[in-house]
């Protein structure tokens, strides 16, 4: 049996968290792998029912905003790059991660930053809200979300949770390590910094399998649209109809 | 695990294989857990204080086919199992590699020197003391750097490519082979792979558990050096607190080939300053086809040293090794 955590003794013989098992990390893909092929197999065995898929053709309204795909696209690049790099040193593979992984973890920072600003003040925040009627919304095929149902908002904050935990935590490690903007101290005590990568560590575990599951879901034919959504900005009224209730979103018509 | 000395070896298991296809094999066949050994001067210490705890030990000073210093048709093979004092007594080596020969002479002390071989001085481990001393440093897979702490003793730790980690290669030999151009002959069951010796050693930023790009299944068999600098003028310096059984504080190892007091070309390595040998290619393009001349020193000691940071304690290496490379350029 592997354990989660990984200890160690300091310099005065006292046992401190060291950080993650990164035998964890085998343990996610694993466990993402099986899940996500078991519902390819279901939802495989249940296409025949849904044959009826809307079309993209015909009018189109905006989904996306140039801005917001941007975003989007720049953040999915950062933290790919982020868990690339930090995984690559676990795995065995020589490369200099460490530069390149705090300027993704940087750009990151700033875009998480000046996405939670946009959100709050110049776009439609509580269409992100998960409220408590939404919860019923699985469970009822007659109920259509607004802008965006259940699965979204659940992946959107679990992200959200997950992303602010890897970021502080990481600002917290890159200033143990030297930068442009400072020499390092190397001061932090080390039960708290063992915190701190444990932390890091649950987190990045966490958005590894997030982030394998945003990818699967994004490439899923019912859900594609989506993709080229954030892609191509716009969705089809048909597609929109299908999958949204127009009362409580009603987005402005595509160019 | 903090370091607790035993007057005794832990149990091991000993394979002495007597041929390369054997040691080959046991190499790919225990993978990390088996421990390659030649003169042990960098071995009983790990094994006896249980910070390093391998299941298995292979001795390859058995293997002759690993021994001794032979012409090539470019050069000369050195074995990686030959001894540091066979190498500085060879006459080829003495008359040809110069600065070779000289930085085996230096290594440690006689004793050492009869028993250290020269794979094991190129592999050996990082000398920094946290990490010898069994702390979970980063190079040790921890999460942080003792010896670059606010309280941490650096002296003779790294000025330059310091990831995390600050140690320095500790080799005598590997800036004379680096200057002399030499190539790593890498050996495993699956075959045979050339490493230029700059190459071969690997910094923090990259690997921070290891000091080579040695992978667990190879054995570093030979080392190549080219004719290209053979009876080449050099210049040789190791800087330490003693003459005798130490580490270098700083060391230099350069080639010159020099014609009417014009350096037409040179080749520079600095070691104990990185934790790679230190290649200094912007002093080689400073004094590229210049006079010897006492500003020229000057000039290309300062350019050495572009780019260093000095810990807490080693801001004397800075000097140090500025007027290294002065010297060696007066000659």
């Amino acid at each position: 049996m592997g354990e989660i955590v990984r200890y160690k003794r300091d310099v005065w013989g006292e046992e401190v968290i060291l950080g993650v098992s990164w035998d964890l990390l085998y343990v996610v893909f694993m466990a993402i792998v099986i899940l996500l092929i078991a519902h390819a197999i279901i939802m495989a065995a249940l296409a025949k029912k849904n044959l009826d898929r809307p079309t993209g053709d015909g009018r189109r309204v905006v989904r996306h905003e140039s801005i917001d795909r941007l975003f989007h696209w720049l953040m999915a690049a950062s933290i790919l790059v982020l868990i690339f790099t930090g995984v690559a040193p676990i795995l065995g593979l020589r490369v200099a991660w460490l530069d390149i992984h705090w300027i993704s973890g940087l750009l990151l920072t700033f875009l998480v930053v000046a996405h939670i600003i946009r959100a709050s003040f110049w776009q439609d925040f509580k269409s992100m809200l998960l409220m408590p009627k939404d919860f019923a919304e699985p469970f009822d095929s007659s109920r259509k979300p607004g802008k965006y149902y259940f699965e979204q908002k659940g992946m959107h904050w679990a992200v959200t949770v997950v992303a602010l935990a890897v970021i502080v935590t990481g600002v917290l490690m890159f200033m143990q390590i030297d930068s442009p903007f400072w020499d390092r101290t190397n001061s932090m005590a080390e039960d708290q910094l063992g915190l701190v990568f444990l932390l890091h560590g649950l987190s990045t575990l966490a958005l590894v399998a997030l982030a394998a599951t945003h990818i699967y879901f994004a490439l899923r034919p019912e859900k594609i649209f989506y993709t080229r959504s954030m892609i191509s900005g716009w969705m089809s009224e048909d597609e929109m109809a299908a999958n949204h209730d127009t009362a409580k979103w009603s987005p402005k018509e595509a160019e | 695990m903090v370091a607790t000395s035993h007057d005794v070896m832990p149990d091991i298991e000993l394979y002495q294989p007597a041929d390369e296809a054997t040691a080959l094999d046991l190499a790919s066949r225990l993978g990390n857990e088996g421990w390659l050994l030649g003169g042990g001067q960098d071995t009983y210490g790990w094994l006896k204080d249980r910070n390093k705890t391998p299941a298995a030990m292979i001795e390859l000073t058995q293997i002759d086919a690993w021994k001794g210093i032979k012409e090539i048709s470019d050069g000369i093979e050195i074995g990686a199992v030959t001894t540091l004092t066979e190498i500085a007594n060879n006459p080829l080596v003495q008359s040809r590699y110069g600065v070779l020969a000289k930085a085996a002479s230096v290594v440690a002390s006689p004793q050492i020197r009869n028993v250290g071989t020269l794979g094991g001085n190129l592999n050996q481990d990082a000398r920094c003391w946290y990490y010898r001393r069994g702390l979970d440093c980063y190079r040790a897979g921890g999460n942080i750097c003792y010896a670059d702490s606010p309280e941490g003793l650096n002296r003779e730790h790294a000025l330059f490519g310091a990831s995390r980690c600050v140690a320095v290669s500790p080799s005598d030999t590997a800036p004379a082979l680096v200057a002399l151009d030499a190539t790593m002959v890498v050996s495993s069951s699956s075959g045979e792979r050339l490493i230029p010796a700059q190459d071969f050693f690997v910094g923090p930023d990259r690997d921070i558990l290891n000091m080579t790009v040695l992978n667990d299944d190879e054995i570093l068999t030979a080392v190549r050096i080219p004719s290209t600098w053979a009876n080449a003028e050099f210049y040789w310096e190791k800087v330490a607190d003693r003459n005798v059984w130490d580490f270098a504080l700083v060391n230099i190892a350069a080639v010159f080939k020099v014609s009417g007091g014009t350096i037409e070309d040179s080749r520079f390595a600095c070691g104990a300053v990185e934790c790679t040998p230190r290649r200094l290619e912007t002093v080689e393009s400073e004094v590229r086809g210049q006079q010897r001349s006492e500003e020229l020193a000057v000039r290309a000691g300062e350019i050495a040293t572009d780019g260093a940071r000095a810990l807490n304690y080693n801001n004397f290496k800075i000097p140090l090794m500025q007027n290294l490379v002065k010297r060696a350029i007066r000659g």
